[in-house]
């Protein structure tokens, strides 16, 4: 075997979860689906001492809780968009599900896995900060919960702190009147990571004025970015074709990216401003076409 | 270092297997049950050519790890044929030149299996979403599409006979 030859531990309960990881604090990682951790293990950037499986929790159930759907981190790409409970409520979260690698990957890679990997190019994370997700994490001293937008705290960094696990993401259910849209450049058709991804969502009142506007970007800043200053150009006016663009620009204004192998961080900062004012237009073509 | 027995069903027969717990469900396919149809290409799951069925649904079998399969059931190509009659799609394959070098082919078929258990009856676009994570470099991927539109009329048909 080429890599680092870990033990190997699939907890029942979270108790023997959290137990073995306070007893190998540094060792110890957590493998979920899998498929970003083993390619890791063997290019020797994870090397750990203690593998913790969470496929026997049980956690990867998708359930309505009323104001809240709660998504279990151990569900796969797959449960995302095949779920009807999500799809009615989350059209967005699907549509970057559908757009993660191929259907193996799909099958496999888990929304707590693509959260915590903590991706600037994360797929999942921009709707979920669109649509006001907050990230259940539980630890021997009880549950909180963190706004995703909060959640990623550098490439490849979150705040979960040593012996703390994701659960759940728990997601408001939508007012009345939003739409929303993922949308995502990359360099095929399928199995791409983002050169930048945006995930937009507007919510309207009764006069037709945008009362809540979300805008969440990928693969433009060292975490999954939320861009305030963007959904404050829209938020309080009526949506037409050029206060998009002008959201747009102020989303672009709003990052800084970095030259990577996939795109210069100049093509990037222009794409956003595209990418967003589309999304926005589509998102708001889709609300009248209701 | 801990070894784990793995128990497991592959190709509808129980297997088991002393492994280190880190090892690939491709490696215990290939080295310990000398399966070589799952092929070990990129191990990062770019190209599919390792893709197996795992408890019914397509996975690379290079990012599972061999103590993850406890319990599940494994189909290979290997299981594919019925007595030594080849299953229509490995036929359709055949008969459809839809491959050519044969290196990405086991992780095709087992990609557009797992896709007709689930939808019988396919259109060309969800085809194509099926195969989107196996690369092949010599058919440009038309002969392989008409190959499971075939499968698919043909089971279909003896389906409702």
């Amino acid at each position: 075997m080429d890599m680092n030859k870990p033990e190997y531990l699939a907890p029942e309960t979270l108790e023997q979860a959290f137990e073995a990881l306070k007893n190998n604090p540094d060792g110890a990682m957590i493998i979920a689906g899998g498929t970003d951790m083993v390619p890791r293990m063997r290019a020797g950037v994870f090397t750990p001492e203690l593998l913790v499986d969470l496929r026997l929790l049980g956690l990867n159930e998708i359930r309505d809780e009323g104001e809240w759907i709660s998504i279990g981190a151990s569900a796969t790409h797959t449960d995302i968009l095949e779920s009807d409970l999500l799809g009615e409520n989350y059209p967005a979260l699907i549509e970057a599900a559908c757009d993660v690698a191929g259907p193996p990957i799909r099958n496999r890679g888990t929304l707590g896995g693509n959260l915590v990997n903590a991706s600037p190019a994360a797929d999942l994370a921009t709707p979920l900060i669109a649509y006001d997700a907050l990230a259940v994490i539980s630890g021997k001293s009880g549950e909180r919960d963190v706004p995703i937008s909060r959640f990623f705290t550098g490439p490849g960094k979150t705040i979960l702190e040593v012996g703390e696990i994701l659960v759940a993401v728990k997601v408001p259910k939508p007012p009345a009147r939003t739409v929303a849209k993922f949308t995502k450049l990359g360099k095929r058709k399928a199995m791409a990571i983002a050169v930048v991804s945006a995930a937009v969502r507007i919510s309207l009142d009764d006069d037709g004025k945008i009362s809540q506007a979300r805008i969440g970007l990928g693969s433009v800043a060292p975490v999954p970015l939320r861009v305030q200053e963007a959904e404050e150009v829209l938020e309080g006016q009526k949506p037409d074709q050029e206060l998009f663009a002008k959201a747009g620009q102020e989303a672009s204004n709003g990052c800084s990216p970095i030259t990577d192998l996939r795109s210069t961080g100049d093509y990037r900062k222009k794409m956003v401003a595209v990418l967003v004012r589309r999304a926005l237009a589509e998102a708001w073509e889709n609300l009248q076409a209701e | 270092m801990t070894e784990i027995t793995l128990n497991f069903i592959v190709n509808g027969a129980a297997q088991e297997v002393t492994t280190s717990p880190a090892t690939t469900l491709l490696s215990v396919l290939r080295d310990d049950l000398k399966l070589k149809s799952p092929k070990k290409a990129c191990g990062q799951g770019d190209c599919g050519a390792c893709v197996v069925l795992l408890d019914g649904k397509a996975v690379n079998s290079c990012l599972v790890l061999a103590a993850q399969a406890e319990g599940a059931e494994v189909l290979t190509i290997e299981g594919l044929a019925d007595d030594g009659k080849l299953h229509p799609l490995q036929q359709n394959f055949i008969d459809n030149w839809a491959f050519q070098c044969g290196y990405c082919t086991s992780g095709m078929l087992m990609s557009v299996y797992g896709l007709l258990l689930e939808n019988p009856k396919p259109t060309r676009e969800e085809i194509k979403t099926a195969i989107s994570g196996n690369l092949c470099r010599c058919t440009g991927y038309e002969e392989i599409i008409e190959a499971v539109e075939m499968t698919a009329d043909e089971l279909t048909k003896h389906l409702s006979n």
